[in-house]
């Protein structure tokens, strides 16, 4: 009976401190309405590229592999990943992108169910289509890609 | 102190009593509430689980023959099934369909599905998640008690194969024909056995001539689908279903085609039926809608597409005869606006979709008399700065009916058609 109890206490603590350690083993923040502007606020006089993608979405795999690669060889590269999913799809997120060596980057996730306005808050002719990225120029003048970003289209903006 | 301990015991107990009928009469009389936001109802319930239409995810209906609707969302992990006799003013004590919990899919592109027979068969199809990476299956039950209770779930995908089956749609004829079809990737895993590039995913079909009780094999309509849009399905004579869906052309092109399903899986009639070219290897998760016309062979369709030749939501008039789609019109060409939905109801034509200026979704609605030729002026039904699902059409004997979740309002299920004069 004693040795029940303590075995139950032993296993809580085990599922208590592993519930802890997954909550705290990525980087995801929420995405709200202001947010996109404090970030580009954050790359003021710089160039930096978004990528928008979804659980749901295949293609954006295919680029989340390239994107992978390309922070392992350069690692200073300055991109911000953004999952248009829902806060409590976290996990999911998380276990895709520890797939692609990118848990540790900085991450978004949509904070809010009213997609639309979020959506708008980054760029208000965007449809919602995935993937979607964004190259933003060092003065901020940017141009939006619809469709998986390749090797070729991230030279054009970023020369080597 | 043990006395005193005993009674207080006793009181907890007698307490927690009273507040657990309290919560029950609460909750009882919650599901007998006519369309609030879940939040409302959260409040109400103390902190108790509330399962409601209201609350749940990417709802859809159905009106049976005698005008009752029937409902069916989602709620963890569970299909629910409410009824509603007063045209959603008051709802039944949703009952619970899937015994054991899926990770069924609910949000705008992909939900349970809900019909009713004329004999009252309740039937529901939907897609189950068994991976994060779009596996799936084709889940299938029905109900012959009047929805008191359903029969275990079925897989209908019939390829024992851990792949993507989803964005289920179901269909029953006014013959009694059920067809049920879906997106399928066993045909892409194949293809990548082999070493061979397959784009996007492909379209399968069953059939049941006896309301769900068994179905056909399995036959393939398409090749090389979009892999996350809804099907549209509208009848094709009295036995056969015509469904609309997006279908990648030249491997990068991501418009839609148009095909007759046949009970015994005959195809025909494949055909390209929009030409929008929009070149784009992404996911638009935007399916197009699809209703019979006036004219056997003839559909009005209406779809969302950010091509080079139509960019916002489109109508149009497809012609199963000439395989062409004649007199587009550009609906809503402004950032934001999508996901058109189409009834015909009386001899006219209902279109609803959303619209957003930056703060705040509008419902739109608008109507032609004229079988598509000409529309009325888009009609604000409700404006709402919150989350909304996509707004479905339910025809009912009695008229049109507006389906749709939003936090702000609840679940609404509201008629469309009774003003038309105005």
């Amino acid at each position: 009976m004693k040795s029940n109890r303590l075995l139950s206490a032993a296993v809580a603590l085990c599922v208590g401190l592993l519930m802890s350690t997954a909550a705290l083993a990525d980087s995801i923040q929420p995405l709200g309405t202001g947010t996109f502007a404090e970030l580009k606020s954050g790359f003021e006089g710089k160039p930096f590229v978004v990528s928008l993608w979804s659980v749901d979405c295949l293609p954006c795999r295919v680029e989340l592999e390239l994107l992978g690669e390309l922070k392992k060889e350069d690692p200073e590269f300055p991109l911000l990943l953004i999952s248009t999913d829902t806060i409590e799809k976290r996990e999911e997120a998380v276990y895709i992108l520890e797939e692609y060596g990118l848990e540790s980057i900085p991450s978004w996730m949509f904070a809010d169910a009213f997609i639309e306005r979020l959506r708008f808050s980054i760029d208000p002719t965007w449809h919602g289509e995935l993937p979607r990225s964004y190259f933003y120029a060092a003065d901020h003048s940017f141009k939006a890609h619809s469709g998986i970003l390749t090797e070729e289209k991230l030279r054009e903006f970023f020369p080597q | 102190m043990p006395t005193c301990l005993m009674i207080s015991n006793r009181m907890k107990w007698l307490l927690s009593v009273a507040i657990t009928m309290l919560l029950t009469m609460l909750l009882w009389s919650i599901d007998a509430t006519a369309a609030e936001s879940c939040q409302s109802l959260r409040e109400r319930s103390a902190g108790q689980q509330v399962i409601s239409i209201h609350c749940g995810g990417a709802p859809s209906a159905t009106v049976d023959a005698d005008g009752r609707l029937w409902a069916a969302f989602v709620q963890d992990k569970h299909v629910y099934v409410t009824r509603s006799d007063d045209n959603g003013g008051t709802y039944t004590t949703p009952v619970r369909v899937n015994s054991e919990p899926e990770d069924t899919e609910y949000n705008g592109e992909n939900r349970p599905k809900i019909l009713v027979a004329e004999d009252g068969t309740v039937l529901l199809s939907w897609t189950t998640k068994t991976s994060p990476n779009f596996t799936g299956e084709i889940r299938f039950t029905r109900s012959t008690d009047v929805g008191k209770t359903f029969e275990p779930p079925r897989t209908m995908n019939d390829d024992g194969l851990m792949t993507g089956h989803r964005f289920d749609s179901l269909f029953l004829t006014a013959s009694g024909k059920l067809y049920l079809t879906w997106i399928d990737k066993r045909d892409l895993d194949a293809s990548a056995a082999r070493g061979e590039t397959y784009p996007g995913a492909a379209i399968y079909y069953t059939v049941s001539d006896d309301l769900g009780e068994t179905f056909t094999p399995n036959f393939r309509v398409s090749h090389n689908s979009c892999e996350c849009c809804r099907i549209a399905m509208a009848p094709h004579g009295d036995d056969e279903v015509a469904i609309l869906w997006r279908q990648i052309y030249d491997e990068h092109i991501r418009d839609h085609a148009i095909a007759v399903l046949g009970e015994q899986g005959d195809v025909s009639g494949l055909t390209r039926a929009t030409v929008d070219d929009w070149f784009i290897d992404a996911c638009p998760h935007h399916g197009p809608t699809m209703v019979q016309a006036a004219q056997p062979g003839q559909y009005h369709i209406s779809w969302f597409s950010d091509g080079n030749l139509h960019s916002g939501i489109h109508y149009g008039r497809h012609d199963m005869a000439t395989g062409t789609t004649e007199n587009i019109i550009q609906v809503d060409g402004t950032p934001g606006a999508g996901h058109p939905y189409l009834a015909r109801y009386d001899n006219t034509l209902y279109m609803v979709w959303k619209g957003f200026n930056g703060m705040a979704s509008h419902l739109q609605l608008m109507r032609s008399q004229d079988d598509g030729a000409t529309w009325s002026a888009p009609q604000t039904l409700f404006n709402t700065e919150q989350a909304s699902d996509h707004p479905l059409l339910v025809t009912a004997p009695h008229g049109v009916f507006l389906s749709w979740s939003s936090e702000e309002f609840g679940y609404l299920f509201t008629e469309i058609s009774s003003d038309e004069k105005q």
